[in-house]
């Protein structure tokens, strides 16, 4: 079965909620995934990406818009109907049936004969790693192991798109990173067109090509994690991917396409337009540069610092400003105790403006 | 201490009664153990019939019962029932819980017996009988049908909906995910609840009693006919031994194969449940005319009870009465008084010592505490044919002689039915952190503030599901206690089969209406200070469940 694309067409979502009344979970969202192409659906929980996935898949049905996968309008189609392959977040594995039993469900579901179902389950087994295990049930298997037979169990099917709830969860650290990259690897190699729902930003920077943001309900940004990171488009956007301070400053002028805002008596030009008087700044914990203090004037008091091996993080009093600053290889370069006047060196360029201040 | 005092009560209660059950049916004479009181009675024709009949009768109530209980959980788990609906299904199916076991048969002969609404006014029959095997079955059916329906409810509820919707991604019809995923994991559920409803028909003594009639002999019946007919002691003994047999063997098969086949979702958080159900939407509109034509069923006969409970004489004379009534206050009201006595006093004795047993069960490290847990539920899974005889043949004999006393009556009710009491104790102390009651300590709190201010309450919705059952039991039993009872002490359900007897139905009806109508109240009560409280867990359905 060849890949498809997906085209979500103003879909939106309302329901009844007996203690909220009327409820919207997804309002009217635009978006559009290339054949092939990996993207996460990032949000806080409540944001309305699982319901969204959840009406890709057919397990929900949009009260309005359209749902394309490939150049089928499945809006109608029951989740049976799509030819999709889903991960559950609960891995959802059949209790009663073996792991053989549980990866060819779809294959026997398509009539397959013995012999085609056979040889698929082994190609998918070796695929996930788990030969051998084909007589084992879900309740004998590792959290990882059913994960895997989850995965395999979706793919087998050759789906035209294939789609993730949150899938790793339930998996501790470690084996939550091995796992991405496994699934990030397999989706090259199989080429299917992915849409994967996460709540972890690093995670869904590390597995996409593509980042959708959705905040109540509403698709906010869709872009590469390039450019949500150095180009968001709202303040929450900003805020959710990665880590930043709001820094209050007054716009003196305007340069290139940006403002110039003077923050403390700094010069820092930052993207954006048209506003006026006091605003405030996003600025990134890594652009800014701490020096041992040259004076008494001006110069800010180290708080605390956590100490992470291939970084470090301050949190230094500036004025009125308490700022969250990080350094690198700070066993080479030198760190600051606690206590420590040090000076701040705002970036000159790269912040950006995230709206007027109230 | 307070273990050597339930060992003892124990011995006392449980172990001494069925051993002298024992002497009884399998030493002859001369002190020998022999087998010809066994060989005596089942050299009858009659009594292999009456063994025969009680199997049958079982396996067609389990399937049946089953079935329909199957019928009612999916509808209620998976048709995303209106409010209003699921009212309509939760009365019908709790008001058999909390009834005496024959009220349906009692209702089953004022609808189809020779004088009955449909048969004979409605269709005109003559020289019907509404004895035998069909309205046994039908009465039992929906007598215990309801115990399926909460076995069967918790099972569906529990299947994560996301196992169905991936079988339904893999492009599964609706069809085939029943067939393949919902019903495979239903099926240790409908075993369980097909054993549940034999051993319950098995046991039951008061439908067949009213309805079997002489063409349809069953052993609890022949069992109680021996002893009060004929006197034979022995007889009893054997043939309430008899129901043993398949009765034992019902509990190794729960113990062997159900408890092994409980599928357990493996991960235990699950995502949201579906909108698009797996029922169809043609599906949903039989399913449900199908569960609203048996709770109509089951409605009509309440009603009927209640309508013969206030009329002269039913199906002759149908003018408004309140004599039935008088009656059950005047000629009635030793058996209401001794009753409401019996169950004020088994009812927080049995719920106490189900929590204190419970706690020892589940927190306690003592050797035999297997051997305990055992015991503590052998009067339980017992017929209450046999508990009563074994009582009888005990307790009747001085030094120990209890027949005939309240002291007896309300021994039976406490040892057969705390086992819910201890089964939900045991499960919520499970579910329970031990360091829970640790992390109080940990605050400084001593072992005594720790138990009052933490484990008590957090067992509280046990000991109200021990208090609850065993009250309902106490004012409805009647299997065990009827061998019991006496001149100085009866109860009010043997007051209804006597009347019964008596061919006087209408005041059966009004005892069995009261009954109901006290047991409704009281569970009222109880729901209501469980909301006051705040209580999570413990709702009215796995109260009755056990």
């Amino acid at each position: 079965m060849a890949t498809a694309g997906i085209r979500l067409e103003a879909v939106g979502k309302r329901f009844r909620d007996r203690a909220r009344g009327e409820v919207t979970a997804v309002r009217e969202v635009w978006l559009a995934v290339e054949p092939g192409r990996f993207l996460t659906l990032l949000g806080p929980s409540g944001c309305g990406k699982t319901t969204t996935l959840r009406m890709i898949a057919g397990f929900e049905a949009p009260t309005s818009g359209r749902i394309w996968i490939g150049d089928t309008d499945v809006t109608g189609r029951l989740a049976n109907e799509r030819d999709i392959g889903f991960v559950f977040q609960s891995y959802a594995l059949f209790p009663h049936l073996s792991v053989f039993e549980n990866v060819v469900y779809g294959l026997r579901v398509r009539r397959w004969s013995g012999a085609e179902i056979d040889r698929a389950a082994a190609e998918v087994l070796a695929l996930v790693g788990l030969t051998g295990y084909e007589r084992r049930f879900p309740s004998q298997l590792s959290g990882g192991e059913q994960q895997r037979v989850a995965l395999a169990r979706a793919i087998v099917i050759r789906p035209k798109v294939l789609l993730f709830d949150e899938p790793l969860s339930n998996l501790d650290a470690r084996l939550r990173v091995h796992m991405r990259e496994e699934i990030r690897e397999l989706q090259r190699r199989l080429a299917i067109t992915t849409v994967y729902v996460t709540h972890d930003q690093e995670e869904a920077m590390a597995i996409a090509d593509h980042i959708a943001v959705m905040e109540r309900g509403d698709l906010v940004q869709v872009g590469t994690a390039e450019d949500l990171y150095a180009r968001p488009a709202t303040p929450f956007v900003a805020e959710f991917v990665g880590r930043l301070n709001r820094v209050p400053g007054w716009v003196v002028g305007a340069e290139g396409g940006g403002l110039v805002v003077d923050v403390h008596g700094q010069r820092v030009h930052a993207g954006g337009a048209g506003l006026d008087g006091a605003v405030l700044l996003a600025v990134r914990p890594e652009t800014i540069d701490l020096d041992p203090a040259a004076s008494e004037h001006d110069s800010a008091v180290v708080v605390s610092r956590t100490f992470l091996g291939e970084k470090i993080e301050y949190t230094v009093r500036w004025h009125d400003l308490s700022l969250l600053v990080c350094g690198w290889d700070p066993i080479r370069r030198g760190t600051f105790a606690p206590g420590d006047r040090v000076d701040v060196r705002l970036p000159a360029h790269g912040a950006r403006v995230l709206g007027p201040r109230r | 201490m307070t273990l050597l005092v339930l060992w003892a009560l124990l011995a006392l209660f449980v172990v001494y009664p069925l051993g002298t059950l024992l002497l009884k049916a399998f030493v002859g004479g001369d002190g020998r153990p022999t087998l010809e009181h066994v060989t005596a009675i089942f050299g009858e024709a009659h009594q292999r019939r009456a063994f025969a009949n009680s199997l049958l009768l079982a396996g067609l109530v389990g399937v049946a019962g089953t079935v329909l209980g199957f019928v009612f959980a999916f509808a209620a788990v998976r048709a995303s029932l209106p409010r209003a609906w699921s009212r309509v299904l939760d009365v019908a199916t709790v008001l058999p819980l909390i009834s005496p076991p024959f009220t349906t048969a009692i209702a089953v002969i004022f609808s189809f017996g020779p004088r009955g609404l449909v048969t004979y006014h409605l269709l005109g029959l003559r020289d019907v009988s509404a004895y035998g095997l069909g309205p046994t079955l039908l009465a039992e059916t929906l007598t215990y049908f309801p115990i399926a329906y909460l076995t069967l409810k918790g099972i569906l509820a529990g299947i994560d909906a996301n196992v169905e919707d991936m079988a339904f991604s893999l492009g599964a019809s609706r069809a085939r995910v029943f067939r393949t995923v919902t019903l495979p994991l239903a099926i240790p559920g409908l075993a369980n609840a097909f054993l549940l409803l034999f051993a319950a028909s098995l046991a039951d003594f008061a439908t067949p009693l009213i309805l079997a009639g002489n063409a349809f002999p069953v052993l609890p019946t022949q069992a109680y006919l021996q002893i009060t007919g004929l006197f034979d002691f022995t007889g009893g003994a054997v043939l309430s031994f008899a129901l043993l047999v398949p009765a034992f063997g019902v509990y190794l098969l729960q113990r062997a194969w159900v408890a092994r086949r409980v599928y357990v979702t493996v991960t235990g958080k699950t995502g949201p449940a579906t909108t698009i159900k797996s029922l169809a939407p043609w599906a949903r509109w039989p399913l449900l005319a199908g569960c609203l034509g048996v709770s109509t069923l089951i409605l009509y006969f309440y009603t009927l009870l209640l309508y013969a409970s206030l009329v002269r004489a039913f199906g002759a004379d149908e003018t408004l009465t309140l004599a039935h009534y008088a009656n059950v206050f005047t000629a009635g009201r030793k058996a209401i008084h001794d009753t409401l006595i019996i169950a004020a006093i088994a009812t927080p004795l049995g719920a106490l010592y189900g929590v204190v047993l419970g706690w020892l069960l589940a927190r306690g490290r003592f050797a035999g505490r297997r051997l305990l847990e055992t015991l503590s539920m052998v009067n339980y899974a017992l017929p209450g044919t046999i508990v009563g005889i074994a009582y009888l043949l005990a307790f009747n004999d001085p030094p120990l002689a209890l027949t005939g006393g309240a002291t007896l009556i309300i021994a039976a009710y406490v040892f057969r039915y705390s086992p819910t009491g201890i089964r939900a104790t045991v499960a919520l102390l499970h579910q329970i952190d031990p360091s829970i009651e640790e992390a109080s300590r940990g605050l400084g709190a001593g072992s005594v503030t720790t138990f009052r201010r933490v484990t008590v309450p957090l067992v509280l919705p046990a000991l109200v599901a021990g208090l609850t059952v065993v009250f309902i039991r106490s004012m409805t039993a009647i299997s065990a206690t009827i061998f019991l009872v006496s001149v100085s002490w009866t109860l009010i359900t043997v007051r209804i089969l006597e009347n019964m007897t008596e061919l006087s139905l209408g005041a059966a009806a009004a005892f069995s209406v009261l009954v109901v109508a006290i047991v409704f109240v009281a569970l009222g009560l109880v729901a209501l200070a469980l909301r006051r409280l705040r209580t999570p867990g413990a709702p009215l359905a796995s109260v009755l469940g056990g």
